[in-house]
């Protein structure tokens, strides 16, 4: 899983009826770009490290230069 | 089969200097009922659900305190590439529920005994098949006659 920051990562749910959960990368902490990734979750604003299984997928945006 | 293999979920990790509440919150934002605690690119502990309230909640710890506070240390850990029976056995000595697997000690992910015995179940559930579905429907005819 290659993960730049700004992208958008979403677990998806385990059990019938969860929703998948979703955080924004703020920062890859892991050499040459593996986890762990530093994240915001969408719904509390909450950080924590993230270190991605195969139940998460990772939505890649275009990251314009300034 | 690895250990790596056995991973089902994403890992979620947090620095020792983080609030209980945080990781309380981050618990059900995630919905994991544990978080690796790390520092400094190594795993010092664990702190799981039930540690909040037995060691948090409980005691009256105020809802800033820090979460090595109230963590499991150390971890027991098993390799990326090691056999999962290792995990067995770490299970039977250790009576822990969770294995941090690590690999070059960078910390990989999470094994629980709940993943373990869905695993299991499924696959006694397979071999059983064969001998329900004798035991109930009986032997097949064979098609040829037999012959002296």
């Amino acid at each position: 899983m290659q993960v730049s920051k700004g992208d958008r990562i979403v677990i998806h749910g385990h059990r019938v009826g969860e929703p998948d959960r979703d955080a924004e990368v703020l920062e890859v902490q892991g050499a040459d770009g593996g986890p762990p990734y530093l994240v915001r979750w969408g719904d509390s604003g909450h950080e924590s490290l993230f270190f991605p299984g195969s139940d998460a997928t990772v939505q890649h945006f275009e990251h314009r230069s300034q | 089969m690895r250990s790596i293999e056995a991973i089902r979920r994403s890992g979620i990790g947090i620095g020792p200097e983080r609030t209980i509440h945080d990781a309380a919150v981050v618990m059900e934002q995630t919905g994991v009922g544990s978080l690796v605690v790390i520092d400094d690119a190594r795993i010092v502990g664990i702190v799981t659900d039930r540690d909040l309230v037995r060691r948090g909640l409980a005691t009256g710890l105020p809802a800033d305190a820090r979460v090595d506070g109230v963590m499991s240390a150390p971890v027991v850990t098993l390799g990326a590439d090691d056999d999962l029976h290792s995990a067995f056995a770490l299970f039977r000595t250790h009576a822990v529920r969770r294995l941090a697997v690590v690999r070059d000690e960078q910390f990989v992910g999470m094994i629980t005994v709940d993943d373990l015995l869905m695993d299991l179940a499924a696959d006694l559930a397979d071999l059983s098949r064969p001998i329900t579905g004798e035991v109930l429907f009986g032997h097949h005819d064979s098609p040829v006659p037999a012959t002296r």
